[in-house]
């Protein structure tokens, strides 16, 4: 359960987000908007990374804004951008990082970060140069580094708008049926996505103005631009 | 500069990581304190080439490694030409270029992943004055994985210039620290995001 109450975050004296309420019980949750509408601010707002000025949020049963380490253990986050998230040289030593996060023992590490990244197609991977790696594949990646520690709500802010049409597709499967989560949380402009999760919300100049059956909310986004 | 990992199963591919730093570390003071004449310099630097072929690497690999150096060969060379005569630009710059050449070495055969725990494994000690090796090892490997990065982003200014033919010169180096910095908070974000901060 996803729970903003009067919701708000300024930065640097500008209002970004200002009083989101609402309730996603929902298990894939699409949120849409123009560019600098407040939607990827409200995904950061969800684990940690921006902290409320205003209000509150809870995640997982987890106050987020007093307690936002365990708020980042029970919520992953995956970036648009793998560079930005894969930290480590090789696809298996960045696996491993975040197997080694969630307790794994240093020994079992090669052997295991094979088999996660096998799960995502990556198996030959492992000690390749990430850099190397493919647009599609480094998301994969990133993908599996946040699914590796098995968080129970998996938000992702735009992860499919850098990739193929190919791509795009595998990584929004996996991410509406294949994470194990309870909730996860998609900010997308890829509206054909949006409407294939349980809900929408979508955000206007940093407020929350519609929610409910995707393909409603998306429907009235479009008629915007008709 | 120097070539990253190429896997394969040659002896020194086997050979432990510390083992070959070790090494590199003698074989560089060797080549530095031995290697003075120009005969001992030529012979270091066919020494380090047939080292090479331990290592699993034709000459095809090594050529484009030194063809890597050329522009340290270059001022070095011609710059001790100058000054010092031939037989002196020949003897310092073959030595250098063997030392840098056996370093290269180590990295075509040696894993990061390796290397870092050979160098995790040196700096155990420093744990009584307060240094965590498995903290230096982590910084060394966020900076060695920010390396590609960096270059992609000096490529992309490139790019970008080329595209809109203007010459930014000296200056490029401000955008390309911007972005450098904000990649760097895109990585703060991450460690954040992935519960390591």
């Amino acid at each position: 359960m996803i729970r903003a109450a009067g919701l708000g975050v300024d930065a640097d004296g500008v209002g970004i987000l200002d009083d989101v309420t609402i309730e996603l019980p929902q298990r894939t949750i699409a949120v849409i908007g123009a560019n600098g509408s407040g939607k990827s601010t409200f995904a950061r707002t969800l684990n940690g990374l921006v902290r409320p000025t205003r209000g509150s949020v809870e995640v997982a049963g987890i106050d987020v804004g007093s307690d936002p380490r365990s708020a980042r253990d029970a919520v992953g986050f995956l970036f648009s951008q793998p560079d930005a998230q894969i930290l480590m040289p090789t696809p298996g030593e960045d696996i491993g990082l975040s197997l080694r996060a969630a307790g794994v023992a240093r020994r079992d590490l090669p052997e295991r970060a094979r088999e996660e990244l096998a799960a995502f197609g990556l198996g030959d991977r492992a000690d390749q140069p990430a850099y190397s790696l493919s647009g599609g594949q480094k998301q994969l990646l990133a993908l599996a580094g946040v699914l590796v520690r098995r968080p129970r709500v998996v938000v992702a802010d735009e992860p499919t708008t850098l990739l193929d049409l190919g791509n795009a597709r595998r990584i929004a499967d996996l991410l509406l049926t294949g994470t194990g989560a309870e909730q996860v949380v998609i900010v997308t402009h890829d509206l054909e996505l949006a409407a294939r999760c349980d809900v929408a919300i979508r955000f206007d100049d940093g407020r929350l103005v519609d929610e409910g059956d995707p393909r409603d909310v998306v429907a009235s986004y479009r008629t915007e631009f008709a | 500069m120097i070539a990253l990992y190429r896997p394969g199963r040659s002896l020194l591919h086997r050979l432990p990581a510390g083992v070959k730093l070790a090494g590199l570390a003698v074989l560089a003071v060797v080549t530095t304190l031995v290697a003075r004449t120009p005969l001992s310099a030529a012979i270091a630097l066919l020494a380090t080439v047939a080292l090479f072929a331990l290592g699993g690497s034709g000459p095809v690999t090594w050529a484009r490694q030194a063809w890597q150096l050329r522009w340290i060969i270059l001022v070095l060379g011609a710059s001790q030409w100058i000054f010092l005569g031939g037989a002196a630009a020949w003897t310092n710059t073959a030595r250098v270029v063997a030392v840098v050449l056996l370093a290269s070495i180590v990295t075509l055969t040696t894993r990061m992943g390796d290397m870092i725990d050979a160098l995790v494994a040196a700096l155990a000690p420093l744990r009584r004055v307060g240094v965590d090796p498995s903290r230096v090892a982590f910084t060394l490997s966020l900076a060695i994985s920010a390396v590609p990065v960096i270059a992609d982003l000096a490529q992309r200014i490139r790019d970008a210039q080329r595209a809109r033919g203007v010459r930014l010169g000296v200056r490029s180096v401000v955008t390309l620290l911007v972005l450098s910095l904000r990649h760097a908070d895109d990585m703060a974000d991450a460690l954040t995001a992935r519960g390591l901060a």
